[in-house]
């Protein structure tokens, strides 16, 4: 890997996000999830691996979590779950948290 | 509040701004809402802008001190990518080097909210300046209907009401599925998944690498080992001081691969090819952002109902045919045609949706439906496996073999295509695409 070409973590390119509201202890979900769905019927558990920012995760039992805080409002688990586990909406600027880009 | 607006445009991205340009040029009152903090700070695109209707929008653009585009683009390459190798089409015209000119390089956050700065001086300028509003920081939860009708919003507490509404919402549509005109769930094979960096650099080192002059650009598109054998391919663009680099991969075909878009990222930024050009620059920015492919299939039903209409990406306007990614200049034509629509339906007192489909015929008439419907064929091709596997390795083993120099009997070009064929595709299936792929472009 050339040494002067930057790889970075998922996480580095998250700490490179500017959120809303980071500060803020409360922030409510914008997106829900039913992860009971995603741990009983689903044959792939896409979310883990498709969503950008690394929203869904994996326990050491196998079974999906997902936590909102890292969402870039991208939409790709809304249309990449195909098991109605995933309820989105965007985040209200008066309540969520959500992105700005300051590039974009 | 309760008095009525015109019209009610919901985004302010591309589409949205576009259509209140022209609703504020024609003196009509409206009320545009964008939920980012301001305009842009919610988008992300590849990005280039495509076309002259920037220039239709904000004449002599190309004049303004900070304009908020950052190249225009007159040196263009596509590469096919195997894991070691690179084959490149190049090509660079002055022709492309006067304004208006046919491409320019964007980072949205930056360009929608110079062209918001645009049209609050065609309000300003207007009959109605203080009743025609751009307000930002608001979510859009709910469109009202009265007897099936659109006839406003609903944002927090307060409802807002107009003769029609816009909604330009960008590609997560929810407003347009709860108003019934897609349905909620959109099949995952119409849509694809982009994630991007924006990589800094020294201004002198950029044009020094990338032989940039002035606020010349090259646009350089990338298919094969790019999405590791996923369906897509990569892009970088030139910035005024960055590059903007990523990966578009097929959401259906992601979602079967069990791969992860930012490890994609990873290994294409370290692919020789890519690493040569990006080597010693800072990450500024990771952004991602769901995309669709062109495929008409995920398309709304319709663009237009009672009271409302829908612009831009919420409409699914993007093609990619393999010349180029277009979707912001569909944005911009759509705005404005959608506008025209709500100025002739204000003329006619008609806001029903046998008035408002005159804005279908308009997008018909136009470049955008007229080249979304002659590529469908081209979208396909471009879905076919071979397009993202066989054909970018076959293309570079040819490479390899072409201009290796080695003190061996040289073979001529043909025994080396043949050879390399034989090797990666069936002569059928060669033969197949190669059709295909003849009629569709």
């Amino acid at each position: 890997m050339p040494e002067d070409v930057k790889t970075l973590s998922i996480a580095e390119r998250l700490g490179k996000v500017a959120y809303r509201n980071q500060g803020r202890a409360e922030a409510k979900p914008h997106i829900l999830v039913d992860t009971a769905i995603c741990n009983s019927v689903c044959p792939h558990k896409c979310t883990t691996y498709v969503c950008p920012a690394n929203c869904y995760t994996l326990d050491e039992m196998n079974q999906v979590h997902f936590q909102f805080e890292d969402c870039i409002e991208c939409g790709t688990c809304m249309y990449a779950c195909d098991q109605s586990a995933v309820a989105w909406s965007y985040p209200d600027p008066e309540v969520g948290r959500g992105v700005n880009w300051n590039l974009g | 509040m309760d008095e009525k607006f015109d019209c009610i445009i919901v985004g302010g991205g591309i589409a949205g701004l576009s259509a209140a340009m022209t609703l504020a040029r024609a003196d009509a009152r409206f009320l545009l809402i964008e939920r980012g903090e301001w305009s842009g700070a919610k988008n992300v695109s590849g990005g280039v802008l495509w076309g002259h209707d920037l220039a239709r929008l904000v004449p002599q653009y190309w004049e303004e001190e900070d304009a908020g585009w950052d190249r225009f683009v007159n040196h263009r390459r596509l590469t096919f990518m195997d894991d070691g190798a690179s084959f490149s089409l190049d090509f660079k015209s002055d022709h492309f080097n006067t304004p208006p000119y046919s491409g320019v390089t964007v980072l949205r956050s930056r360009f929608d909210a110079w062209l918001a700065g645009k049209v609050q001086e065609a309000i300003d300028a207007s009959a109605v300046a203080d009743e025609s509003l751009l307000a930002t920081d608001i979510l859009v939860r709910e469109v009202i209907k009265e007897d099936g009708k659109v006839v406003g919003i609903r944002a927090g507490d307060d409802a807002f009401y107009a003769d029609c509404v816009i909604l330009a919402e960008g590609v997560n549509n929810l407003l347009t599925r709860q108003v019934g005109l897609q349905t909620d769930y959109v099949p995952a094979e119409g849509l694809a998944v982009g994630v991007k960096e924006v990589i800094r650099f020294d201004q002198n080192v950029l044009e020094d690498r990338f032989q940039l002059h002035g606020r010349s650009g090259m646009t350089n598109e990338f298919v094969g080992y790019a999405s590791g054998g996923v369906e897509g391919g990569g892009f970088l663009y030139t910035n005024t001081d960055s590059v903007s680099i990523g990966l578009v991969l097929g959401m259906a075909d992601l979602r079967g691969s069990g791969l992860k878009p930012y490890d994609l990222l990873n290994q294409f930024k370290t692919h020789p090819a890519v690493a040569d050009t990006i080597r010693g620059g800072e990450v500024l920015e990771y952004s991602a952002k769901v995309v669709s492919t062109g495929d008409m299939r995920v398309m709304p039903r319709e663009v237009y109902a009672d009271g409302v209409l829908v612009a831009g990406e919420a409409a699914n306007l993007v093609l990619n045919a393999g010349r180029a990614i277009q979707g912001m200049d569909y944005a911009m034509r759509s705005g404005i045609l959608a506008a025209e629509t709500v100025l002739e339906a204000k003329g006619a007192g008609n806001f029903s949706a046998a008035f408002l489909q005159h804005y279908r015929a308009a997008l018909e008439n136009s470049y955008v439906m007229q080249d979304l419907r002659g590529f469908q064929q081209a979208v396909q091709v471009l879905h076919n496996p071979a397009m993202f596997t066989a054909v970018p390795r076959m293309v570079c083993d040819f490479g390899r073999e072409f201009f290796t120099v080695d003190n061996q009997p040289t073979r001529k070009a043909y025994q080396i295509l043949r050879d390399v064929r034989r090797e990666h595709m069936s002569y059928w299936d060669l033969v197949k695409l190669g059709s295909r792929a003849a009629r569709a472009l």
